[in-house]
């Protein structure tokens, strides 16, 4: 476990950094530091027109047939587009870029100690690859009929047959985007396992690994292992669309509901794929700002290693009404609510973390303390859904689009902020604003609650997704309804114009923060030992070895209240 | 080194095609006897698909060096193996299913031999239902 795996080959045309252009370093470089940075910025570029999406066709169903400022009439079909490629994109292309991606390929090599991936070549192949991906859903908007429009889920027979949802382009290119990206994600997610495996620092033991790059790693295998399916339904859905095959085609033999198996069997676990890296940054952060070491840590391990294997086996919960086997049902309605131990588990230790600790309010730690509290909402209410006779009601109402909200919005959005205030200092040298990052903070997460806590009234009083125009039906059409819809759309709109000042405290902060030393928060991770920002290698004083755990605060033997993992103490080093 | 592996390489090589040797012995000897029933099975079970996973695990072991790697390569691939068993099941209970608890499928099947005389249509569609 000791060597480090360098990519010494890769990196030999890297030795004259000095001789090397614009294009070589940042475009087509195969440093970790520099892809983490193309998945997050283009993460982010995603992200700002997946909040556009949502900003239009909110505007739409508070004010229904008004011209939308900014973007214009929402016909029906660009309505159905829109919220299709919101969701795709912030779960595709936001979420998974990075919090895993980004995430994953800065602080690998950094928390493990080594100096790069050890498939650099394959690391800037996932990305040329996720980027490509990206373009590619980004023309399917301009293409003639516009960008398919069938949901996220994209069910046959609607995303089969261009007679039905009329994009004889966008869902082929949509379909084609979305296994691109698969593909690049499987190139990244090799890579972490291999690294974390094989390229730790000398005397870090399995143990010894900070939490988030368990997570980081678990959720690569987890989404190894269950693509697979959605990449034959991808095929099989491509070929019903473009060269006429019927495998999803009722009136020809094939069945529409082994789509529904194909997606979910990876659109679960695919939730966890996302969820943990959320959870092990907010563990990184809750620990340092809280000076107290990880509540049980093995615990929390193995909890995440059985939510894992628990995810395979809950997809169906999403297809209870879809005519699937009542037997099947029960099953699948008995493993959705044991997958809530887990975590719960996880919840409870980190609570357990905080408590007696001398906790600091940073923005990051806000984040990461507003990460518990909106994830429980989402959590819980998960319980409700995952009941098969509670689902049938709420199946498909605004109450699954306000619970999967909780559960997406704090590991997508509030997960990614948490990073970035945390890390920051060690990406770019400088710290970020402290009273906008608080301003941002606030104002995101008031605003974020004022959006779906009417959004699961209005489910539960049975208002239906995907609806273009709620007044053409007259359940859904009263005053007192349309008010709360008119409430969380002007709620989203100062949500977004919240997110202004975090853009402009990481603009400016780039240039005129605060300088930020290696270890700016006390914290004992590697990544802290090396230089803000780390150069090309990462570690220019050499390696650094392992000592003892990642989560040593306030220890009794000693002064300080933190101990570096790499800080060589009165024991001896471990081998 | 090199020559090392080289000749294990080639040693599994002919084992392999050994084994192919006697996985199709299997069931033609099973034909040639007239075996029938339970005997028949006892021999082409384990000839034919017995072998075929021995054979799939000398590749994995030896040509994609499963053996050699660390211990988390072998248990990645099994763990996928079993899923698709998972996946497999979780499935089949609903897929392609001709009748259902609480609907009913208002056509008859196309049973292939429609441009027949009537009666043996009929036959035809029983049959199946038998089957299920």
């Amino acid at each position: 476990m000791a060597e480090v795996a360098t990519a010494d080959v890769a990196h030999d045309d890297h030795h004259h950094e000095h001789e090397e252009s614009f294009w070589s370093k940042y475009v087509f470089s195969t440093d970790h530091k520099i892809i983490g940075f193309q998945y997050m910025f283009t993460g982010i570029a995603m992200a700002l027109i997946g909040g556009y999406f949502a900003y239009v066709f909110r505007m739409q169903l508070a004010f229904p047939g008004s011209s939308v400022p900014f973007f214009g009439l929402v016909s029906p079909a660009a309505y159905n587009s829109l919220v299709t490629n919101h969701g795709t994109i912030m779960i595709f292309w936001v979420a998974m870029p990075v919090l895993i991606a980004a995430m994953g390929n800065f602080l690998i090599p950094l928390m493990i100690g080594c100096d790069d991936m050890v498939f650099p070549r394959v690391n800037r192949l996932s990305y040329q690859i996720f980027l490509l991906s990206a373009i590619v859903l980004i023309a399917s908007f301009f293409v003639p009929g516009g960008g398919f429009g069938g949901a996220w889920t994209a069910y046959p027979p609607l995303s089969a047959m261009a007679k039905y949802n009329a994009t004889p382009f966008g869902a082929p290119m949509w379909l084609i985007a979305v296994t691109l990206e698969i593909v690049a994600f499987l190139l990244g997610g090799i890579n972490f396992i291999t690294t974390v495996m094989n390229a730790r620092a000398k005397g870090m033991r399995m143990y010894d690994i900070p939490i988030v790059i368990w997570m980081i790693v678990i959720a690569s295998m987890l989404f190894m292992a269950s693509v697979g399916p959605l990449v034959a339904g991808a095929v099989m859905l491509l070929f019903d669309q473009t060269l006429g095959t019927t495998f999803f085609d009722a009136s020809a033999g094939g069945d529409p509901v082994l789509w529904q198996h194909l997606f979910w069997f990876f659109g679960h676990p695919e939730v966890y794929v996302v969820l943990l890296p959320a959870m092990g940054i907010v563990a990184e952060v809750m620990c340092t700002f809280a000076r107290k070491k990880l509540f049980a840590y093995k615990m929390i391990l193995y909890a995440t290693i059985g939510l894992g294997i628990l995810s395979f086996f809950v997809w169906a919960h999403h297809q209870f009404i879809s005519g699937v086997d009542p037997r099947a049902a029960y099953l699948f309605t008995t493993t959705t609510l044991l997958i809530s131990i887990p975590v719960a588990i996880m919840l409870f230790a980190y609570i357990a973390t905080l408590y007696g600790g001398s906790i600091q309010f940073t923005t990051a730690m806000l984040f990461a303390l507003s990460f518990l509290a909106e994830f429980l909402i989402g959590g819980v209410t998960g319980i409700w859904l995952g009941s098969s006779g509670v689902d049938i009601y709420l199946h498909d109402t605004y109450f699954v689009l306000a619970h999967f909200h909780y559960t997406f919005f704090p590991i997508a959005i509030i997960g990614t902020y948490t990073a970035i205030y945390y890390w920051f200092p060690k990406m770019f040298g400088r710290k970020m604003n402290e009273t906008w990052g608080k301003i941002h903070f606030w104002g995101t997460i008031i605003s974020f609650n004022c959006i779906f806590i009417p959004l699961f009234v209005l489910g539960a009083a049975g208002q239906h997704r995907r609806i273009y125009n709620y007044q053409h039906f007259p359940d859904l059409a009263g005053a007192d309804m349309q008010d709360m819809r008119v409430f969380a759309t002007i709620s989203l709109v100062v949500m977004l114009l919240f997110q202004i000042p975090f853009i402009i405290n990481f603009i400016v902060s780039l240039k005129y923060g605060e300088k930020a030393d290696k270890n700016p928060w006390k914290a004992n991770t590697l990544e802290w030992v090396a230089p803000s920002p780390p150069p090309h290698g990462n570690f220019p004083d050499g390696f650094p070895e392992v000592y003892r755990g990642p989560y040593e605060f306030a220890h009794p033997d000693r002064e300080d209240d933190y101990w570096p993992q790499n800080e060589p103490g009165n024991q001896k080093p471990k081998t | 080194m090199a020559g090392n592996s080289l000749k294990k390489y080639n040693q599994i090589y002919v084992a392999l095609l050994i084994l192919f040797i006697i996985s199709v012995l299997g069931p033609e000897l099973a034909d040639i006897l007239g075996m029938e029933g339970l005997s028949r099975m006892a021999l082409i079970l384990p000839t034919a698909f017995g072998i075929a996973i021995v054979k799939a695990y000398m590749v994995a072991a030896h040509f994609m060096h499963l053996k050699t790697e660390k211990i988390y390569a072998p248990y990645i691939l099994l763990a996928s193996l079993a899923l698709m068993f998972v996946f497999f099941f979780g499935v089949k209970i609903d897929i392609m299913a001709a009748e259902g608890h609480n609907w009913e499928k208002p056509y008859e099947e196309p049973t292939g031999s429609a441009g027949h005389h009537g009666d043996s249509h009929h036959d035809h569609g029983e049959k199946a239902d038998d089957h299920h």
